[in-house]
């Protein structure tokens, strides 16, 4: 057993028998500060286990990270909360076919139904089983109609489609019952019981209990059954397991009812302990997805020690900050996934298995810009309506110009990173968070000038893009994307939610407006042109040469020979290496390319809303950036400028509000819906769309001319 | 006259509606190894990935015992008919191990993982290893003795010589005469070394360019090596 480890795990396993070792000597000295918080963490780590064996469950049916299992978790736990409470079943929000005529009519021709009532308030039993079989229906869609036709797709296009799922089932959630947190009545006996003299609630040793009959139950499933072995064959190799007679893809599907069926069940069993919110299960899912890496995606049994593990050493941490207070206060805690991923990821080093695929679907093209004269006079339209819009037109579009870009800029950035070089991140809104916080901190409080401040602050991004962008050299796919969410959680609960580093005063931060050569241009400084109103066209203004700049490097970019060799290393990253590309630093320079948009954009953030907290620039901004790109084309600049359009509050949206309809509550709802079918159909994006409507559009004038020439030419 | 295990009449398949193979009319009977010859390309593995319900049939039937191909989503079915198809990158499972491999040769019943040790003894120790790291020779025993265990009635072997070291394929090739006689399964062989395909083979086809240019008793084609030659356009002629 010793024998088959490598160094690196020989290294580990020593230090984890010793860290054991010392815990329980710790634990006969002091019980309160060694025994009690192992026995509390356990109750939270048993959560962060269940979420863990439910990803690997999903992952060994179909080499999905499902960044939604989470928000699977949440959903179901709503549906049980809402038919305990008052019976009452919630419909998904579905838009009302019959919305358009109403719309002309004036009248409502139907109250569309939000919930359907099932009686009066139901008992917990008969809950559970509708609640799961919600779960069972998930987990069916997600499989027939996401992922199965993603079998062969590159990882991109899966880990979007699953952050898709994450932003719909969540905005289902809130759309249906609010963002406020939800209780509801225990399930199993909660009160205390004492273990070696410290209390504990009972119903936590009982969900404690559950996962780890899961785990074992699903340990000896995967392993000894004939249908366990076989739905591992057919993760490894569908077309080979088929002709041995096994549907793969029922066996996917099944996996698929019962990861989600777990999330649910999870969800449910620990709503009762510690209340629900719409992202509870999806915060929780990050050290779960850091659990299930430990356990290489693959073995119930280490995820779910490791997700114990994880829980333990949360309290353990919790309760040394408190006692010792010389421990530095600079966020380890919060920060442990990211460490334990990172760690996870340096000593392994080696990639997941990945699904055996016949074919790998090819990723969206990168088109070189052409410059032809036809364009020139294309961007010059666009640039004036841009310019119109930004500084003359009423204060709501003008406002919308500013987001949409300051999105154009950010999704930018992931058209280098991850359009161009093809690796995910989903750390960009932390790396702007870096620069919307050094921006304030250079400028607005040490004093320095807009010309020092901003590149400053693009700076201190590029530097910890590229610190966070060290893991990419041994890591890709997936693993990377996981590897990057945790290091803008880090980057977010070590620098951002707390007072030491950036100097936040009551969570928030302040950012006064830029000033240039003695002008001050902030979104609410005085503009000569347009009606006055807040916010000005100055700022616009700037922002708009800004985005044009960052567009036309980046057009250059593409056209150079770095973006020839970022597109060498994005199709193959051996042959790229045979040809002589130094892939290792192709990767950080586009990490690092990537980081001074994210972090200029955050820049631009702060001066365009003055006042901001963490949110901003947490993992779910950061998710939806990276979504909204993707919808708009992740790998061409036209890609990014539809993103910023689509950006919430984006000129695209107050359009769609002045003229159309109140788009406002339905946003993530929208874009998780539109993400999934984008990801699924087509990988282009709306960019791509439209280009090839354009091509087609184009091939058909030809051809309608050609036929005219021919037939002046029979005459 | 014994059973008839699969018919191919006037068969055109290909991919994305191109026919690869035009025309190809077979047959395999229970009890006789076939061998499929032809040169690279000639649209031997795409006719065996159509018998299996993996390809697009264009024109003309296969029936397997009595039965039509299903669609690719029930492709499944087949092997539970008892056709064993050993694909020609082996269709060997790298994360499991060698006894898992073995378990999955049917999808019901009791698996006599005996039985393929009895066939191949060098898999007895080697239970326990995974199919990733075993050596190429060990790779071919498996999956010869997953299909044997299997208990086919029909088995097709795809370019088992693909790879593997002059002795090793050597001693594999009568086993494969060994499982015909011995369990009256049919057996269709598709190969490159011709000579050593047919010393074990009843009959044989070549294909060519997707054309059936050459059939016979496999003692006659190896009799008119000449012609045989001549059908694969002198392709081969360096090997040998």
């Amino acid at each position: 057993m010793i024998a088959r480890l490598s160094p690196a795990e020989r290294i580990s396993v020593a230090a984890l028998g010793a860290l054991a070792l010392a815990w329980i000597i710790g634990a006969g000295l002091s019980r309160e500060l060694f025994f009690d918080p192992v026995l509390f963490g356990l109750g939270s780590g048993a959560i962060i286990a269940a979420l863990a064996i439910g990803l690997v469950v999903a992952f060994r049916a179909s080499g999905v990270i499902n960044f939604g299992h989470g928000a699977i978790a949440t959903y179901v736990t709503y549906v049980y909360v809402s038919l305990v409470g008052d019976g009452q079943y919630p419909v998904p929000p579905i838009p009302n076919p019959l919305a358009p005529i109403e719309g002309i009519v004036g009248i409502e021709i139907v109250d569309f139904p939000t919930f359907i009532s099932l009686g009066d308030s139901m008992g917990k039993v008969p809950a559970l089983v509708i609640a799961l079989a919600t779960a069972a229906v998930l987990g069916l869609i997600a499989h027939f109609a996401i992922f199965r036709p993603l079998r062969y797709a590159p990882v991109l296009a899966k880990v979007i489609a699953s952050v898709g799922i994450m932003l719909f089932l969540q905005a289902a959630v809130v759309l249906r019952f609010g963002a406020r947190a939800k209780a509801t009545e225990p399930i199993f006996p909660d009160d205390p019981v004492d273990i070696l003299g410290a209390r504990v609630g009972q119903d936590r040793l009982w969900v404690l209990g559950t996962v780890i009959v899961i785990t074992a139950a699903l340990w000896v499933l995967f392993r000894f059954t004939r249908f366990g072995i076989a739905t591992r064959a057919g993760a490894e190799n569908e077309r080979f397991t088929t002709l041995l007679g096994f549907n793969a893809d029922f066996q996917a599907g099944v996996s698929w009812v019962m990861a989600s069926v777990l999330a649910g069940l999870v969800g449910i069993l620990v709503a009762p302990i510690t209340g629900v919110t719409p992202n509870f299960f999806t915060v929780l899912l990050i050290s779960s997805l850091g659990a299930a890496l430990i356990g290489r995606m693959s073995s119930f049994v280490i995820a779910a020690a490791a997700g114990l593990m994880l829980g333990v050493v949360d309290q353990e941490l919790f309760r040394l900050e408190l006692e010792w207070g010389w421990i530095p206060d600079i966020g380890i805690r919060r920060a442990l996934p990211f460490v334990v991923i990172a760690l996870a990821m340096v000593a392994r080093g080696e990639s997941l298995p990945s699904r055996g695929a016949l074919t790998v679907e090819r990723l969206p093209e990168a088109y070189v810009p052409r410059i032809t004269r036809g364009r020139m006079v294309g961007y010059g339209a666009l640039l004036a309506v841009a310019f119109w819009l930004t500084v003359f037109a009423p204060f709501q579009y003008r406002a919308g110009m500013q987001n949409s870009m300051i999105g154009v800029i950010l999704a930018l950035s992931l058209v280098v990173v991850t359009g161009y070089v093809g690796q995910i991140s989903l750390m960009q809104m932390a790396l702007a968070g870096i620069g919307a916080f050094s921006v304030a901190s250079f400028g607005t409080q040490a004093g320095m000038p807009l010309f020092i401040s901003l590149p400053l602050a693009v700076a201190a991004g590029v530097g910890f893009g590229l610190i966070a962008a060290i893991p990419s050299l041994r890591t890709r796919g997936a693993s990377l994307a996981i590897v990057t969410l945790a290091s803008g959680l880090a980057m977010g609960e070590i620098f951002f939610s707390r007072p030491g580093w950036f100097g936040l005063d009551r969570g928030v931060k302040t950012t006064e407006p830029p000033v240039l050569f003695g002008i001050e241009f902030g979104p609410n400084s005085d503009f000569i042109f347009g009606d006055g109103k807040i916010p000005t066209g100055g700022y616009g203004l700037f922002l708009l040469v800004v985005g044009a700049l960052c567009c036309i490097s980046v057009m250059r970019l593409r056209r150079s020979r770095l973006g020839e060799q970022m597109l060498a290393v994005r199709a193959n990253e051996r042959a790229a290496a045979a040809a002589g590309v130094n892939v290792a630093a192709i990767k950080l320079s586009a990490f690092a390319i990537s980081s001074v948009f994210a972090a200029l954009g955050g820049a631009l953030i702060a001066f365009n809303v003055g006042t901001y907290g963490t949110d901003t620039f947490g993992i779910f901004a950061s998710l939806t950036v990276l979504a909204f790109a993707y919808l708009g084309g992740i790998s061409t600049i036209g890609g990014a400028i539809t993103a910023g359009t689509l950006f919430s509050e984006g000129i695209g949206i107050v359009v769609t509000n002045e003229w159309f309809i109140d788009v406002g509550p339905y946003t993530a709802y929208v874009a998780g819906f539109f993400l999934i079918g984008t990801a699924v159909y087509n990988n282009e994006g709306i960019d791509g769309f439209q280009r090839r409507q354009f091509h087609q559009l184009g091939r058909w004038l030809s051809r309608r001319r050609g036929r005219r020439v021919a037939e002046t030419a029979d005459v | 006259m014994s059973e008839r295990l699969l018919t191919i009449e006037n068969l055109d398949t290909g991919y994305d509606g191109v026919a690869v193979v035009r025309g190809l009319s077979l047959h395999v009977d229970a009890g006789e190894v076939v061998a499929l010859l032809g040169p690279n390309g000639a649209g031997k593995t795409t006719t065996l990935m159509t018998i299996s319900g993996m390809g697009q049939i264009l024109n003309g039937s296969v029936t397997i015992m009595g039965r039509p191909v299903p669609r690719l989503r029930q492709a499944h079915r087949v092997a539970r008919w008892g056709v064993i198809h050993v694909p020609e990158n082996r269709g060997l499972l790298y994360q499991l191990t060698v006894r898992e491999n073995l378990q999955l040769a049917k999808t019901s019943g009791k698996v006599d993982i005996d039985r393929a040790v009895d066939f191949f003894p060098a898999l007895g120790p080697l239970m326990n290893r995974r199919g990733g790291l075993l050596s190429g020779g060990e790779q071919q025993m498996l999956v010869l003795g997953r299909a044997i265990v299997a208990e086919p009635k029909l088995m097709m072997v795809d370019e088992m010589s693909l790879g593997l070291a002059p002795v090793i394929y050597e001693e594999l090739m009568p086993v494969v005469r060994r499982i015909a006689d011995e369990t009256g399964a049919g057996v269709l062989l598709v190969e490159q070394h011709v000579d050593l395909a047919l010393e074990v083979s009843d009959r044989g086809y070549v294909l060519n360019h997707g054309d059936l240019v050459m059939q016979g008793a496999a003692s006659d084609l190896l009799a008119d090596r000449a012609l045989l030659d001549a059908s694969y356009l002198g392709v081969e002629s360096l090997e040998d």
